[in-house]
This record gives C-alpha cells, sequence and structure tokens, in this order.
C-alpha cells in the first residue's frame, strides 16, 4: 500500500500520468517517495523535458534543463512536488 | 524504353496490410478477392505490440499503424524483424503532426512539445522500428509524393537487387487534420508492406518479374471498385492494385508509377 | 556487388552560410570565416545563432515553376546554380537522355516553412491565404519534385528524409541506381532552410545553443541551425573523385539520442573502409558530424579515437556552417571533396579546448597535405548513420 499522497502531489500525480500519457499506471499508484526517472516510473531525458514544458504551463515558472539540482528536483513525485510549491506562480 | 537492362526477378517473401475495414492481411486477403465481406465496423487503430511501454506511449497514429503492419509481414514472412534492411515510404509523412507543429509555432512556439517535434521527423516511424525490432540494419524513408508506393517499392526492390538479402518495404498514409487538409489531401488509415528478397524464403507468396519503363501518358493499374472503396482517398490507395493482385493470386501484371512519367510493371507468378 | 566500379563524382557544388559556391566556401574554411551570426529569422527570433544563405528573399523562381516558390526551393534554385552544376546536368540529360538522369534528394524542412507562413496568416475562415494554396509546396516531396521539373528529368525523382543522414544517404542511394542501371547519372544532393519547425522544435529538446557552436569543445552548449543547398553529379565514368565507399546502419536506440558506445557510427564507418577495400589509416580527413551537441560529439569522439591512427585529421566544421541538418550529408560531402581535390583540411572551427574524449585525431588548427581518402560522417536523429568515403581522382 503506497503512502498517502498530499492534495498537490496528486495534482501533480495526475499531471504526469496525462502529459507522458502513461498508460499503465494511474496517477493515485505513484509512490510519492520512490524514483520517477531510471528505475521506478521508468521516464528518461525527453519525458524530463515535457514534464517541464507543462509545469511551465500549469504553474508559471521555467525549470532549466542545466539546472545542477534538477537530479534532486526530478528524484521523487514527492521532491517534484515541493519544488513546484516552492516556485509556482500560478 | 526498359530502363532495367532486362527484366529483374525478385519474390514476394510476404505481404501484410491494415486499413480500418482491412484489418491485417487474413482478414484482408479473404476481402480483397471476393470471399468476404468487409467489416461494417471500422477498426480503430492498431497498437504497437513490438516497442517497449517507454515508446508505445509516445507513438503517433503513422508510427503505431507502420510498426502493426511491419510485424505482420515478418510474421506472415517467418522471418526476423532484426535480420531485415528496410525502406518506409509515405505521401505526406505524419500530417497530424505537421498539423499540431504549425498551429503551436503560429500561437506559442516556446511551447512547442519535444516528443512531438521528434516524432515529426519523416523517418520516425522506421526509426522507431528499429528501435522495437533491435534492428541494426540500415533502413531509409522516403516519399515521391503521389508515387511514394511506386517508388519505395523500386528503391526496396533495388536494394534487394544490390544485396542480395531481403528487404522489408512499408507504406503508409493517414487522415490529414486541419486547415492542412485542403493542401495534403488523404483521409482514414492505410499502410501496406512487402518483403520482397532475390531468394525464395520459407513463405514466399510469389515470384515477380519486374520492369522499369519512361513514358508519357502512363495510367496505373486500379484494383475492383468495391475494393479501391476501401482505401479511397488514403494518399497511399495506390498501394490496393498491387495487394489486391497477391490476395486474388495466379499470374497478374500490376502497373504501379514510380513517377509521373516512371512505370514500374510488377509481374506475379504463382509459385 | 563486386567488380562494380565505383561511381565518379564528376560535378559538384554547395551553397551555404559560410560561402555561396566552392571558391567562397573554401575561402571561408582557409581564413578561419564562420557563416554563422545571431539569428533574425522569423517574427521572434529564438535566442541563438544561425547559419543563414544571403539572397534567398530576392531569388523568385522563374515564372513557369512559381507554383513552387518557398524557401527551400529558392535555396535550391541558387544553389543548383552555382559552379557550373546546371550546365553539367544539362550535359547529362543531352548525353544520355532525360529518362536515364535520376534524382535523389536529402531533406528534412522540405518546404514546411511555407506550410508554417500559412498557419500564422489563415483567413478569418479559417483557410490558407490565396497566394499558399499551392498544394505542391506542402509536403515533403515538394523541392525533389520542383527540381524534376525546371531540369527537365523524366527518371527517377525521390526525396530521401531521414533527418541528419538524409543527404549523405541520397548518395548512397543514387550510387544504387548506377549500380543497377537504371539511371545512367544521377543528381544527389541536400536542401534544408530555416524555418520554425528546426529552431524551435531542437529548442524544445534543449539542443541549441544561444552562442556559435563549438563542435568537440569541452564547454560546448548546443547546436546552431544552418540551412545549405549541395549536389553531387554522379556517373559510371568519367573525371573526377570516386565515391568508394558507403556504410550505413542504424542505432536502434531512441529516437532523439544517440547509442551510447557509437554502436551505429563506428558500424557505418567500419563498413565504408571494408566497401571500400580501405584501412582506417589510409584516410587523410574525417569530417566528422560534430554537431557540438553534448552527446553526439562525446561518443563520436571515442568512436575516432579507438578507430583512426593519431596522423588522420578529423574536424567538425558546422563551426563554419551551423548543423544544415537534411543537407548536412551533402554539404559536408562536398567540403571533403574540396579537401581531397586541395589538400586544405580545415581545423575544428570555434573550439578552444578540446573535450577530454577527443583523441589525438581531431584537431583544433587547419593543415594541408596529400589525400587519398576523404570520409564524411553523418548521424541522424531516429539513429540513422550513413558514412561516406571519397576517392581522389588518380589522375588529378
Amino acid at each position: 500500500m503506497n503512502p498517502t499522497q498530499s492534495p498537490l502531489e496528486r495534482d501533480v500525480a495526475a499531471m504526469i500520468v496525462s502529459t507522458l500519457n502513461l498508460e499503465t499506471v494511474a496517477p493515485e499508484q505513484i509512490d510519492p517517495g520512490a524514483p520517477l526517472f531510471g528505475t521506478g516510473l521508468g521516464l528518461d531525458s525527453i519525458d524530463a523535458l515535457e514534464l517541464a514544458l507543462e509545469i511551465s504551463k500549469r504553474y508559471g515558472f521555467q525549470l532549466r534543463s542545466d539546472d545542477e539540482d534538477n537530479r534532486r528536483i526530478f528524484a521523487s513525485l514527492t521532491n517534484l512536488t515541493a519544488h513546484i510549491e516552492k516556485n509556482r506562480v500560478k | 524504353m526498359n530502363l532495367f537492362k532486362s527484366p529483374r526477378r525478385l519474390h514476394v517473401n510476404g505481404v501484410a496490410i491494415w486499413a480500418p475495414r482491412l484489418p491485417g492481411w487474413d482478414s484482408a486477403r479473404a476481402i480483397l478477392s471476393g470471399s468476404a465481406a468487409a467489416p461494417a465496423t471500422p477498426a480503430t487503430r492498431p497498437s504497437p505490440e513490438l516497442l517497449p511501454p517507454n515508446e508505445r506511449r509516445r507513438a503517433p497514429d503513422t508510427v503505431s499503424l507502420a510498426l502493426e503492419v511491419a510485424l505482420a509481414a515478418c510474421r506472415n514472412a517467418d522471418l526476423a524483424p532484426a535480420s531485415l534492411s528496410c525502406v518506409f515510404s509515405s505521401t505526406h509523412g505524419d500530417l497530424a503532426i505537421t498539423d499540431y507543429m504549425c498551429t503551436t509555432l503560429a500561437s506559442a512556439p516556446a511551447q512547442l512539445s519535444p516528443t512531438r517535434f521528434h516524432n515529426s521527423v519523416h523517418n520516425a516511424a522506421a526509426g522507431y522500428w528499429t528501435i522495437g525490432a533491435n534492428c541494426a540494419r540500415p533502413y531509409t524513408a522516403i516519399t515521391a509524393g503521389a508515387h511514394s508506393f511506386g517508388a519505395g517499392f523500386l528503391e526496396a526492390s533495388a536494394q534487394a537487387l544490390s544485396s542480395g538479402e531481403n528487404i522489408l518495404f512499408v507504406s503508409y498514409d493517414i487522415d490529414a487534420r486541419g486547415p492542412l487538409a485542403t493542401m495534403a489531401q488523404s483521409s482514414g488509415l492505410l499502410s501496406a508492406a512487402v518483403i520482397v528478397g532475390p531468394q525464395r524464403g520459407p513463405r514466399t507468396v510469389a515470384d515477380l518479374d519486374m520492369t522499369l519503363h519512361a513514358a508519357d501518358g502512363l495510367v496505373a493499374s486500379r484494383a475492383r471498385a468495391g475494393n479501391a472503396a476501401l482505401v479511397a482517398g488514403n494518399a497511399s490507395e495506390s498501394c490496393l492494385p498491387f495487394m489486391e493482385a497477391i490476395a486474388l493470386g495466379g499470374a497478374r501484371d500490376i502497373l504501379c508509377l514510380a513517377g509521373p512519367n516512371l512505370g514500374l510493371t510488377l509481374s506475379l507468378r504463382p509459385i | 556487388m563486386a567488380g562494380v566500379q565505383p561511381p565518379r563524382i564528376t560535378a559538384f557544388t554547395a551553397t551555404c552560410a559560410a560561402g555561396s559556391g566552392r571558391a567562397e566556401l573554401l575561402r571561408a574554411l582557409r581564413t578561419d570565416l564562420s557563416g554563422l551570426r545571431t539569428n533574425d529569422f522569423g517574427r521572434e527570433p529564438l535566442a541563438t545563432c544561425i547559419g543563414r544563405v544571403s539572397g534567398v528573399e530576392g531569388a523568385a523562381l522563374p515564372a513557369p515553376f512559381a507554383r513552387f516558390d518557398c524557401r527551400n526551393n529558392r535555396l535550391a534554385w541558387l544553389g543548383i546554380q552555382r559552379d557550373g552544376f546546371l550546365d553539367a546536368v544539362h550535359a547529362a540529360r543531352d548525353r544520355y537522355g532525360a529518362e536515364r538522369v535520376a534524382l535523389v534528394l536529402g531533406t528534412s524542412t522540405a518546404s514546411v516553412g511555407a506550410t508554417e507562413e500559412a498557419y500564422e496568416r489563415l483567413t478569418p475562415a479559417g483557410e490558407f491565404p490565396e497566394d499558399l494554396r499551392r498544394p505542391e509546396v506542402h509536403t515533403p516531396h515538394s523541392t525533389a519534385a520542383f527540381l524534376q521539373h525546371i531540369l527537365g528529368l523524366h527518371s527517377l525523382a525521390i526525396t530521401v528524409a531521414t533527418a541528419c543522414s538524409s543527404s549523405a544517404k541520397a548518395f548512397a542511394q543514387g550510387a544504387r541506381l548506377l549500380e543497377l542501371g537504371i539511371a545512367d547519372a544521377v543528381i544527389v544532393g541536400g536542401v534544408d532552410s530555416l524555418c520554425g519547425s528546426v529552431l524551435f522544435g531542437f529548442n524544445s529538446l534543449a539542443l541549441i545553443s544561444r552562442d556559435p557552436c563549438r563542435p568537440f569543445d569541452a564547454a560546448r552548449s548546443g547546436i546552431n541551425i544552418g540551412e545549405a543547398a549541395a549536389f553531387a553529379l554522379l556517373e559510371r565514368s568519367g573525371s573526377g573523385p570516386s565515391l568508394s565507399g558507403c556504410g550505413e546502419s542504424s542505432d536502434a536506440h531512441h529516437m532523439s539520442a544517440p547509442h551510447p558506445a557509437g554502436r551505429g557510427a563506428r558500424q557505418a564507418m567500419t563498413a565504408a573502409l571494408n566497401r571500400a577495400g580501405a584501412e582506417p589509416g589510409e584516410v587523410g580527413y574525417i569530417n566528422l558530424h560534430g554537431t557540438a551537441s553534448v552527446m553526439n560529439d562525446e561518443i563520436e569522439a571515442r568512436a575516432i579515437a579507438e578507430m583512426f591512427p593519431a596522423a588522420t585529421h578529423a574536424s567538425s566544421t558546422k563551426g563554419w556552417t551551423g548543423h544544415t541538418l537534411g543537407a548536412a550529408g551533402a554539404l559536408e560531402a562536398v567540403i571533403s571533396l574540396l579537401s581531397l581535390e586541395s589538400g586544405f583540411m580545415p581545423g575544428n572551427l570555434n573550439a578552444r579546448e578540446l573535450d577530454a574524449a577527443c583523441g589525438p585525431q581531431i584537431r583544433l588548427a587547419s593543415a594541408t597535405g596529400r589525400l587519398r581518402y576523404a570520409m564524411s560522417n553523418s548521424f541522424g536523429f531516429g539513429g540513422s548513420n550513413c558514412v561516406l568515403l571519397f576517392a581522389a581522382d588518380p589522375a588529378a
């Protein structure tokens, strides 16, 4: 049984599933602490770019592809959501 | 004049087709030869089983369609996908993505999707195929406008003759969307595949003698009216006379245009 | 096929940001004069540098062909008239017959820029504006069809669109047509032009650099897009260098990232050498794909370091021209042929400190020498690889 997602984590999980057309995963099934890239959800660098684009549209701020912190930001749903919460302007 | 110095002999070692009313070669062969009726309800788009999940979820319609047919042709031929060089041809490429690209560029260019951009290259179907099939053999992706099927068939045959190996040829076109639809016309989904080789394979369908002529006023062979109607309006519909001839069996000569003044005569002979 | 004579290249030309025609291009290469400039293309130009060809805007097509008018076709027409190439085409057509001269054209953009413009200027009813209601240009075969008409050819005319390897593959495809006797001369080439799709497309993949691109530089930050038109005439015999080997392969890895070990790139280089019966040490100059993307350059550098001796001179010329995508194969084939002919081997323009992955082959500075073979690498999106190996004319 996965740890529960916060409301914003649930929104971000739904965004990930719809933006990346994840056919086999429902948003509420994404373990907030599990890796998004490589293992875990198995996303790749193109997915990161798609998510950055969607995040900028929805939450109004730019994730930079060359940001040194990206590894940490994208490490899990929890991390990504925390970063969005901190930087969102929408 | 005959552009090949003499007729060239090849073999049709496998075929496949997909359209909403010709959903797969087994049913298409029966429908095209008149022994079964086309389904009243059109099938929806196929889902490419060969792609890993990461690629499958990103694959656009052209890729799903072409890969379904490519895989079916390999299975029908009993040849391993990874072993075949391939030629992919499409009149217009992915018209849905072109519409998306131009619409987005006109309104918010900085919001262009990277996935859809890398899917917009004319060789997307071929690229995804080699990824899904883990095929390191070379591929090409071509167009010759309205003569893409004939030109692609000629290119695949040229590669087969030059290399001495089987070549997988896949043609496809999808429906046009948006304002572009008035300029680049195409409706529905259609893909056809032919595996040609200089030797017979495990499941050879027919022997094939080819000649190539340059002449004005050439008129391509036509499929039977009822069959042509099943794919009418699709930019790749010129594949149908050949596919119908394969379905009918027997000795048949099909004239395909590989250019406005370039006739490729495909003389099928039963084995 | 065993025993087949390699085709001769009896004419060749190129037009790009660094020069229109061979003389200008060679002069730019010799004098380190880059053709890159700050991007001024489009309504809201992306912050980057581009390789833009001057004079395209003012170069309308001859009136009977006005229906084909668009940037890509203008560039094609401008380019094919340089260096007596058009005369060579007409002479081949007269000698062999119009049905014996084929055309294989590489492109990735084709005329999509005209379609983009139509979408920017839709009528209130959502239709294409009157002046752009020309189906001839709104399809990938646009430029090949235009050239077939204006050159008066009645043989095979085909478009190869495999992204960045397109016009290199056109050479391989043309050679096959000669081998099989389908044609007696083949015009092979590539034309790609600046447009929103490629600028914003590569930008969306975070592959574009703001600055002039620096292939193989340790601090490189991405590519610059360029445009070009380049052509060569292949015949079974005649004077000129020969296309002694082509090597093609697929990475089978990812649509927009190269195989991490350069598997396909290595296969293609090996295949080209084997086809020519040449040893790596016989290749005097390699024109690298070298786009200045972080990934391509590292992978390509490693492959070169492992496959070629230290004496081989290798460089990317994209610091002069930008990455001309579908035209890159043909443009860089022409540069390789200029190298063979003149003995001048360009350095790696814009790089200051080479990436650690580079071996001694990749050179900052240009050099001169007598070349027997020159090789040109093109590695494209969708993992399509094509390597061309040219041999100097023994009579030259």
